[in-house]
């Protein structure tokens, strides 16, 4: 707790004790389709009342095709993506083809977990064909639709209610059409923007589809 | 406990409440009005500026509350900090002033207001969660105050407050100067807010400008609103019956029957 | 750039020098293969600290620590049991990471082979790495001795690895059941060390109320048709008191011939199923005095 009336450094005392992390928010979701797959995240990064950058990009698209993206600690998700991408590399080397969608998926779960004693804090979802969502020490699982990041409590409802329509009697689940699927991806983020102060600036979305991935940037709310 | 009716705070559940939170229960947060708002002198006057996002923790709780609070006729005080300690504090003293306007028939100085506001801070050790920008016009001119939520004071020809403040003065910093126009103040703590609501995640939506001058003041609800929401890409109705019914009771109305009043003897 | 090419370069020599030098954690390249290494314990990394283990902890025990960032997934009810066509193993689904339900559809049956199921109850990321690391090891057992591990080794192999670790903060609590030369065989593993074999388990927060029903309703000789019942009666139970628990409910049967597995059940169609029907067919009927 503390007033939202002085800057934040001077108010905190100093603690001498290891924090090599900080929340830099964001927000990412991903939804798979029949044959695409929508994976998007907010470009604001920030830290406590600060914005550090109105365009951080925290989706990337992977040197196999896979897009993923991470919310938590934005160096943490960086330096995961450039060792991962490093890997993809030296598997293409290898085995002179491109690693697999479910082969990266496993992938980044035995990465994650080799610093099970060390966290990763990022969070983290991939997409291609399929969408998996991970926890920081990889934990995974095959999903239609997933959101994480800080507003991970307002957009997952929203996509439960409207991509897989839990709880809804009669509801048949449609396939639904790319342009709806980015209609959702849209309102699921000027949504957040309204309520979730560490969501906003731009979407950036990565569509997934047989002929390749295709970037597209909306802007979103800047306060 | 005694009968009799005391004013003030009660402190009844502290200690229970201190047991809890040592047993890691968390108690709710406040809504907190992670906020900016300013102050300038002009040359007639005084202008008061504020942004209208409150907030609990990182959740947006109001996209358009109302930061500048009424004290007198001839002053108004815009609140940062705990939202309701800002609204309970102002309204109190706003009460005391009136009661004082009675007594006196004169009309309230800013001064008294702001040494009412003080002691009362400094009284409850910072524990009164408010931080005040207090601007009025009274018989000595434009005045203009900051009031700490310890119940220290400043009095300065531009102020901010709140998580914006340094947003915003970097804003007077660069823009101010003295014996402004009515207009040129206005658009001057417009630009100092609008700096808080972009680069402060505290604050954000509108902005409400207030203008003081002798005799008569402007309160301009939403002068600016950067940041409409766009229109929504789809439509979210849920058919009708897509919630399952589990079970149906109807029950007859009550007749009332002409006549019957309410007991209201104790 | 040029280590990159002499690591991808001929010479046993440099090899091991290059080895060494590479991130812990991480499998060596393909073309330089070399069993031995490849399924030698993993390395992990550690944060350079005093305390690795209580910073570990601050930061991933939502439990003890009141602002703890990385909320880690959790699992919850599982339980197993032996009668006389098998072993029943019947879980739930619902992962939590703090209060948020982060998932309702997480496998909390690992399929190590086709003959040893493993459950995840703790931390869903430990269960699942080291059960996976598990089959690896099974399966290297089996080339190795051109015969299939027994069930009891299989589940000390497990108990070893996690009891190398103890006081790391691992947290798993997880069943190793399946079927060998001396028949059904079902041990509890967790990450304390403890490794017990019995016939009936239940793990998790649920586990209370999953062997209430399941004590109350066992009984040895009860058809596969009844034991599966149990089996998802129990977890449904399960769900509807503890809310760490829920989702869908998994059973499997394993046999002589392996596992098999017997289908998922929404906890919420089962619910209305159970309040449709008469009271309870297990539990006896108790009058209130």
């Amino acid at each position: 707790m503390e007033y939202a009336t002085q800057h934040r450094a001077t108010e905190q005392a100093i603690q001498h004790r290891f924090d090599p992390y900080a929340d830099n928010g964001g927000t990412i979701l991903a939804i798979a389709g029949e044959d695409f797959c929508v994976v998007a995240g907010d470009t604001r990064q920030s830290e406590g009342y600060s914005i550090n950058s109105r365009y951080a990009p925290k989706v990337f698209k992977m040197k196999n095709n896979v897009v993923l993206a991470n919310s938590g600690f934005h160096a943490d998700g960086v330096t995961l993506t450039k060792r991962l991408n490093q890997r993809i590399e030296w598997y293409r080397h290898a085995h002179e083809k491109d690693m697999s969608a479910p082969a990266f998926a496993q992938m980044l779960a035995t990465t994650l977990y080799g610093r099970r004693f060390f966290p990763y804090y990022s969070f983290c979802i991939v997409g291609r064909g399929m969408v998996y969502g991970y926890d920081p020490v990889g934990s995974y699982e095959r999903y239609q639709c997933r959101a994480a990041g800080s507003a991970q409590n307002l957009v997952q409802p929203f996509l439960d209610s409207q991509i897989t329509l839990n709880g809804q009697k009669d509801a048949q689940p449609t396939p639904l059409s790319l342009a709806d699927v980015l209609c959702i991806v849209k309102d699921a983020f000027t949504s957040a923007t309204e309520r979730d102060i560490y969501t906003g600036d731009y979407i950036e979305l990565h569509i997934i589809t047989r002929e390749g991935v295709e970037t597209q940037l909306h802007p979103l709310k800047k306060d | 406990m005694s009968s009799k009716l005391a004013g003030g705070f009660s402190f009844d559940n502290h200690v229970r409440n201190a047991a809890l939170q040592q047993k890691g229960l968390t108690l709710p947060k406040a809504v907190k009005t992670g906020t900016t708002i300013a102050g300038v002198i002009f040359k007639d006057g005084i202008v008061l500026g504020a942004d209208t996002r409150a907030t609990e923790g990182p959740i947006v709780a109001d996209k358009n509350c109302e930061k500048i609070h009424y004290l007198a006729p001839n002053m108004y005080c815009c609140g940062a900090g705990t939202a309701a300690d800002t609204e309970f504090t102002t309204a109190l003293i706003a009460s005391q002033l009136e009661l004082h306007r009675l007594t006196t028939g004169r009309e309230s100085r800013a001064v008294t207001a702001m040494t009412m506001l003080k002691q009362m801070l400094f009284k409850y050790q910072g524990h009164i969660g408010a931080a005040l920008v207090l601007g009025g016009y009274d018989c000595t001119g434009p005045q203009l105050f900051t009031i700490y939520p310890h119940g220290s004071t400043d009095k300065l020809p531009y102020v901010t407050m709140g998580s914006g403040s340094l947003a915003a003065m970097a804003v007077f910093e660069a823009g101010w100067k003295r014996d402004m126009e009515r207009q040129e103040a206005i658009d001057l703590v417009r630009a100092a807010i609008e700096s808080g609501i972009f680069n402060d995640l505290g604050s954000g939506s509108n902005v409400d400008i207030c203008v003081i001058e002798k005799g008569k003041h402007e309160m301009l609800r939403n002068y600016a609103r950067p940041n409409e929401r766009g229109q929504k890409e789809r439509s979210y109705r849920f058919a009708r019956g897509t919630t399952d019914v589990l079970q149906t009771s109807v029950r007859s109305l009550v007749t009332v029957v002409e006549g019957d009043q309410m007991d209201t003897s104790s | 750039m040029n280590s990159f090419v002499e690591r991808f370069s001929s010479g046993s020599d440099l090899l091991s020098t290059h080895r060494k030098g590479l991130l812990a954690g991480e499998p060596e390249l393909a073309g330089r293969w070399d069993a031995a290494d490849e399924y030698a314990m993993p390395q992990f990394d550690l944060p350079h600290c005093a305390d690795p283990i209580a910073f570990l902890q601050r930061q991933t025990d939502d439990s003890l620590a009141e602002d703890c960032r990385i909320k880690i997934q959790h699992g919850t009810t599982t339980l197993a049991f032996k009668f006389a066509e098998g072993i029943i193993v019947a879980v739930d689904s619902r992962a939590t990471a703090g209060a948020y339900i982060s998932t309702q559809s997480v496998k909390k049956v690992i399929e190590i082979n086709p003959y040893l199921l493993g459950t995840m109850a703790g931390g869903a990321a430990d269960c699942s790495y080291w059960e996976r690391e598990l089959g690896r090891r099974c399966r290297l057992y089996q080339l190795r001795n051109k015969e299939r591990i027994s069930v009891a080794a299989a589940s000390k192999i497990l108990s070893n690895i996690v009891y190398s670790y103890k006081g790391m903060g691992l947290s798993m609590g997880t069943m190793i059941t399946g079927w060998d030369k001396s028949g059904p065989g079902l041990f509890y593993v967790d990450s304390d060390g403890t490794r017990l074999k019995g016939s009936i388990f239940s793990v998790g927060s649920g586990s209370t109320f999953a062997y209430g029903v399941m004590d109350s309703g066992y009984d040895y000789d009860m058809s596969v048709a009844d034991a599966i019942e149990l089996g998802r009666r129990s977890i449904y139970h399960a769900t509807h008191r503890d809310a760490y628990s829920g989702g869908v409910v998994n059973v499997y049967h394993v046999k002589q011939e392996g596992w098999e597995f017997k289908g998922r059940t929404d906890v919420t169609d089962l619910h209305y199923e159970y309040q449709d029907q008469a009271k309870s067919m297990h539990v006896p009927a108790y009058t209130l005095h």
